[in-house]
Formats: C-alpha cells, structure tokens, sequence
C-alpha cells in the first residue's frame, strides 16, 4: 500500500507550489526589454529637437510637453472650464470601464438566454448581426442626440460598440462548450437550470473576456472621439483644445496620455483575466 | 440489488440531408449489481452510445432500458459517467469538482465537505484539495473524476474509455486502482475499451461489439481468478478468443462497407 502510494505520487507533475528561484530577476529583464524601444525612440527625439529639427514646433519632444504640464500646473482650459489633467485621465477611464462593464454583462445575459431558446436566436441573430459591424464612433451623433453632452453619451457609444459583438461572441461561445462536461454535469444530477448557470456561464467567460479585450481598443477610441465633437471634457478634449489653440505641446501631451492610460486599462484587463478567469491562460 | 437491462435497444442518429445512421441495434444485455462489464469493440461500433443510452442522457429510438424493470427515461440518481478526457470543470477546484453532484443535489455543505475530504483521502489526492484541474498530471486528473463519481456511492459507474488518453505506465496503476476501490465500494462498473488485454484482465465478462450498425456479437465470461496478470496461464486464450472475434468483425463490417469505404477511410487518414 506505502509501496503503491509512493508510486502514484510520483506520478504526479511538478507543480509549481512556489514561484521557482529568480523569478522577480526574470521580471525585472521582461521589463527591460518593453522599455528599450522607448528609450530609444525618446532619445532620438529628443537629441533631434535639441539639433535644431524643424520638426520640432510640430512634434515638440517629451522633455518639452513634460516641461509645460508642470509650467500649466497640470491643468488644461481656461476659467471656469479648466481641469486638472488626472481629472481628464479619471474621467475617460471610468467612462470606458463603465460602458465595457455594462455591455459585458448585458451581452452575456443576452447571450446566454436567447441560446436557450432556439426561435428567438434564430429571430434576433441576423438583427445582431446587422447591428454589430457599425463602429463605436458611428453612434456618436446618436448618443448626442438621445442623451445630449455629457456622461450618458460616452457611456452609450461604449455600449454599443462592444454589445452586439459580444451577444455574438457569447453565442458562439455557448454553441462552442464541451458536450462531455453538459454530459458529465448531468449524469451528476445537474437540472437544466443549474447545467446552464454552473457549467455553460463559466465556461464562456474566458472567451468572450478575450473578446473584450480585443474590442476594448475600438471603444477606447470612440470614447476620445465622442470628446472631441461633444463631450466637452475628458483627455480628447484635451487633444481637440489643444489643435483649437495650435497648441502642439497639449496635443502631443494628450496623445501621450491617451496611450498610457490605454495601456494601463489593458494591463488592468489582463490582470482581471490572470485572477479572475485563471483557468485560462491569457493570450 | 439493482438489475440493468437493455431489451432490443436501437438508435438512429438523424443524418445530414436524411441519411439517417444507425448506431445500435437490437441490443441485448443484462448486468447484474457488483458486475464489471467491459465493452469492447472497434471505434464506430456504438459502444459510447449506447453507455449514454443507459446513463439516461440520450433518448432511445427503439427497445427499451430497465433498471430494476423502471424504465430510464433520463439521468438517474446512482448512474454517473466518467469520460476519456475525464471532463472535469477547469474553473473549479480538484475538491469542488469532486464534490460538484453532491452540491447539485443541494447536499447540505457540511456533510459534502466531509464527504468530499474522505473520498480524495481515499484517491490519495488531499494534498491537492485546492489545485484546479490544470495543474494535475493526467493520471491525478483520471483519479479526481473516479473520485467524484465515487463519492456519490453510485450504483452504477459508467466509464467510456477513461485510460484511453493515458501513458503505458499510468494506465497500469490506474486500472490496479480502479479494481482497488472497485472492490472496495463494489459498485457496477460498465467499462468502454477498444483494448482487448484491458478488458480482459478488468472485466468479470467481456461483451463484444461490431460496428455498423453497433450490435453485440459475442459475451466471454472472464474466469481467471484476481489479481490478474497478463503474463498468467489462460490469459492469452482469452486474448486470442477475443482478438479473433474482433479481426472477424472488423474484416466483415470492412466488407460489408466495401472496398471503397476503406479507400475512403485511408484518403481520410492520410
């Protein structure tokens, strides 16, 4: 018996128990490697400018858009419209968390229940469908004219930028799930009810995350567009305010801003993929 | 004392553009409670069919299956299946997914914890309560799915090729520890293989099926007395008896296709 169990156990795998030795070191040169290029291409930037570059009234290097955010205090606009640029960088974060939130769950729950039901996704696939292809940016003018200027607006182009290709993306997703684990969950006494809510909803969440993340770009964009034309504050207000006052500081400092902050959310993204959907590596 | 019985049973598959397919016919086969049947047979003979026609997740289209002279019309509490691929659920934990049928049959959680702890004491797998799926070896993962249908002291265990996907050395330990708590737990085991040394040093009895459509042509009663070994005396005439019925079969369902069905099957494979 201690003969048999000694033999099973060494059958198992290494698992990782704890990180193996030299793993922060690992993560240190990851790290490196990402910042080489921009390094680089800040270098070179900015050895240009100093070089006497024409360019550089158009394309002002960091070190001189840096320079006029702390000069400005770090507030953009005039009066009464000024606003601190974290403010902004707040503000167009929360507006794109919100509407991807709001479109993931209204999606998976759409999603999930017209599979349920054969003669409704055969009725409002093709209108899904039809709806989908339409750009973020597209709903733009629509979202002014429903909910005028302001938060509802950015929330709604978000929204509907991401919710009809997740319905679809669920869809799949569901038609997609392992037969054998609908199987086993039933052979294990699992009603109908409980097939879809334990096994069928767990098993799509990984892919239809992944395909927010994918789709989170697209809304990032429309989010700054409906700024630009509407929306009157918030990082592509910054950018239009920026090109009104042939400010090419503010603008590339904008774009500087928009970039990060971009990244950061898909960091964010993938983190939440990491803790949350673990069962899954992520892409 | 539960008694399975499948009386004529038969399933037709519908085809694309109504080329129907028939899977099963007239089956018949009786098990009695403790028994370890192997069915054995080619791929294509209706073998995993048919054990899902008795776990009661696909409807029947002609005969009928009893359990205990009930009729199975669906699921039934005391029949779970463990998969080839052992299907367990990748978002839960080793002890969550062996304790998933309890929790759906709102088995209160003291009583599951507890339930769940002794049965992975029992597949010497407690140290890997709170792992998920992914990090087990294949071998570990096979033992958790054994696990969670043990743990519902089934009376029937209905097991489609579940070492199929195994290396040669795992597959040894883990049909040693399948006879193990086989013995132990004395539930009745229906067991899918397409390997004939498997069946034969498992099996109480060993039914043998054909392809096309799937029926049963032979039954062996395996008399050898356990622990087996495939190096014992009368073994190998069981092996032989065995390989000759299926290399018969396969030779008559190849000819019964055609010579073009099996041009067709090597383009395939190639």
């Amino acid at each position: 018996m201690t003969d048999r169990t000694g033999t099973f156990e060494s059958v198992a795998p290494a698992v990782a128990e704890t990180r193996p030795p030299g793993t922060a070191g690992k993560w240190g040169r990851v790290v490196l490697k990402g910042l080489i290029p921009w390094i680089v291409v800040i270098a070179i930037w900015e050895i240009a400018a100093a070089s006497g570059w024409n360019g550089a009234v158009l394309f002002p290097p960091p070190s001189a858009f840096i320079a006029y955010a702390v000069e400005s205090d770090f507030r953009v606009g005039f009066g009464a419209d000024a606003m601190p640029i974290p403010m902004a960088i707040v503000i167009s974060a929360v507006r794109v968390l919100v509407g991807l939130a709001i479109g993931f769950a209204a999606a998976l729950i759409t999603g999930i229940v017209i599979s349920a039901f054969s003669t409704i996704s055969d009725m409002l696939l093709p209108l899904i469908r039809g709806l989908a292809p339409i750009a973020p940016i597209a709903w733009i003018p629509l979202g002014i004219v429903l909910f005028g200027i302001g938060n509802p607006t950015a929330i709604f182009v978000v929204f509907m930028g991401v919710y009809f290709i997740l319905t679809i993306s669920t869809v799949a997703a569901v038609n997609a799930v392992d037969q054998r684990l609908i199987k086993t969950a039933r052979s294990f006494g699992a009603s109908k009810p409980q097939v879809w809510t334990q096994v069928i909803f767990p098993a799509v969440l990984p892919q239809v995350f992944t395909m927010l993340r994918i789709n989170f770009f697209a809304a990032w964009m429309a989010v700054l567009a409906a700024e630009m034309v509407g929306v009157k504050n918030g990082l592509g207000m910054m950018i239009i305010l920026g090109r009104e006052m042939f400010n090419t500081k503010l603008i590339l400092l904008g774009m500087c801003m928009v970039g990060a902050t971009g990244y950061l959310v898909d960091v964010l993204l993938v983190q939440i993929q990491r803790k949350i959907l673990w069962w899954q590596p992520a892409p | 004392m539960t008694t399975l019985a499948c009386h004529s049973v038969g399933k037709v598959w519908p085809g694309a553009g109504g080329l129907a397919v028939t899977a099963l016919a007239d089956i018949n086969l009786t098990v009695e409670n403790g028994e370890f049947v192997a069915l054995l047979g080619p791929s294509g003979c209706g073998k995993s069919t048919l054990l899902e026609l008795i776990a009661g997740l696909e409807p029947l289209s002609s005969g009928r299956i009893t359990l205990d002279n009930k009729p199975v019309t669906g699921p039934e509490p005391g029949v779970v299946m463990v998969f080839q691929d052992h299907s367990l659920f990748p978002w839960l934990s080793v002890k969550d997914n062996v304790g998933f049928g309890l929790a759906m049959k709102k088995v209160p959680k003291p009583e599951r914890e507890e339930r769940v702890a002794k049965m992975l004491s029992r597949v010497r797998l407690s140290k890997f309560a709170d792992h998920r799926p992914h990090q087990l070896s294949g071998g570990m993962k096979q033992r958790v799915a054994i696990a969670r249908a043990l743990v519902e002291s089934p009376e029937f265990i209905m097991m489609d090729e579940p070492f199929a996907a195994l290396d040669f050395q795992t597959r040894v330990l883990m049909q040693r520890f399948l006879l193990e708590v086989w013995s132990e737990f004395k539930p009745t085991i229906i067991f899918v293989t397409h390997h004939i040394d498997e069946a034969v040093l498992l099996a109480d009895r060993v039914v043998v099926m054909s392809a096309g459509p799937g029926r049963i042509v032979e039954e062996v009663r395996i008399d050898l007395p356990r622990p087996r070994r495939m190096t014992d005396p009368g073994f190998n005439d069981y092996r032989t008896r065995l390989t000759e019925t299926l290399e018969r079969e396969v030779m008559r369902a190849s000819d019964d296709d055609g010579l073009a069905a099996i041009a067709g099957s090597v383009s395939d494979a190639a």
